[in-house]
């Protein structure tokens, strides 16, 4: 893997962005389709959205922090073109499923 | 604003109602103009970074921190008027003209925002780098300013939509 001069944080974090961009959309289906998932985040912290919103921060951070501590504290290796890629279809991903999901469920 | 004062009080709603009704709008406008100068901030990021030289880089980074700033306080703006004012709004929309103002544009709003949110909070890392020297730091920078442009539009345009189905639902009353 050639040295890209990109930080381990940028790696990481723009990794943990594109799974819980995913995340985020199927956490969306999981609370629409199954009462008990929504019953469940409503408990969590009183709101629905404010337990979804405070899940998928949580999962972006952890994630990024996690990824940024592999390979012995070096961070995770990608290539930058690996990079990109991966976010804009984590994102276009995410997004799609929840417009998708409501599109279909008008 | 105070003309929003004086409509309600002509409308012979009371004081605590009228300061209720004002501290509303004011809160909803905050997160609309926190919106815009999160977009704002990051288009100013965009056009920089295809400019980027020795002497702009501090600019872009803070810039950048302006722009996740400004969206962390449009969201949790947001979060307190969706949490605690919104379903007056949305009980409106639902029983007018246009419930696909709540059903699809709120629903996906909701949701689509905290993609925006992160994309947000990951600018300032990816223009932390040395932007001048590194041509990959700037491609992943102005794909992530690209996609908050893009998702901040979407969000103002869904916003519009959804002020539009309450007035819909409100004009629909009245009648």
């Amino acid at each position: 893997m050639q040295n890209t001069g990109i930080s381990r944080y940028t790696m990481s974090f723009g990794l943990a962005l594109a799974i819980a961009s995913v995340v985020n959309g199927l956490l969306v289906v999981a609370k629409e389709k199954i009462p008990a998932v929504l019953a469940g985040m409503q408990k969590l912290t009183g709101h629905h959205w404010v337990s979804h919103s405070v899940i998928i921060l949580g999962l972006f951070g952890i994630l990024g922090w996690l990824f940024a501590q592999a390979n012995g504290g070096q961070g995770i290796k990608l290539t930058v073109n690996r990079l990109i890629g991966t976010l804009v279809a984590g994102v276009g991903t995410g997004g799609l499923i929840i417009l998708g999901f409501y599109l279909a469920g008008d | 604003m105070s003309g929003l004062c004086n409509f309600v009080k002509h409308r012979g709603v009371n004081r605590q109602r009228t300061f209720y009704c004002v501290m509303n709008e004011l809160v909803l406008m905050a997160h609309v103009m926190f919106g815009v100068a999160c977009l704002v901030t990051t288009l100013w990021v965009f056009v920089d970074v295809l400019n980027v030289s020795e002497s702009n880089q501090g600019r872009i980074r803070k810039m950048s921190c302006a722009a996740a700033v400004f969206m962390w306080l449009a969201f949790l703006i947001a979060g307190y008027w969706y949490v605690f004012s919104y379903p007056v709004d949305k009980a409106i929309i639902l029983k007018g003209p246009w419930p696909f103002a709540h059903s699809f544009f709120m629903e996906t709003k909701e949701h689509l925002v905290i993609l925006l949110l992160m994309l947000a909070t990951y600018l300032p890392i990816a223009a932390a780098g040395n932007l001048s020297a590194n041509k990959d730091a700037r491609r992943v920078v102005l794909w992530v300013a690209g996609m908050v442009v893009l998702l901040a539009l979407m969000m103002e345009g869904d916003g519009a939509t959804i002020a539009m189905g309450v007035k819909m639902g409100l004009l629909a009353g009245q009648n």
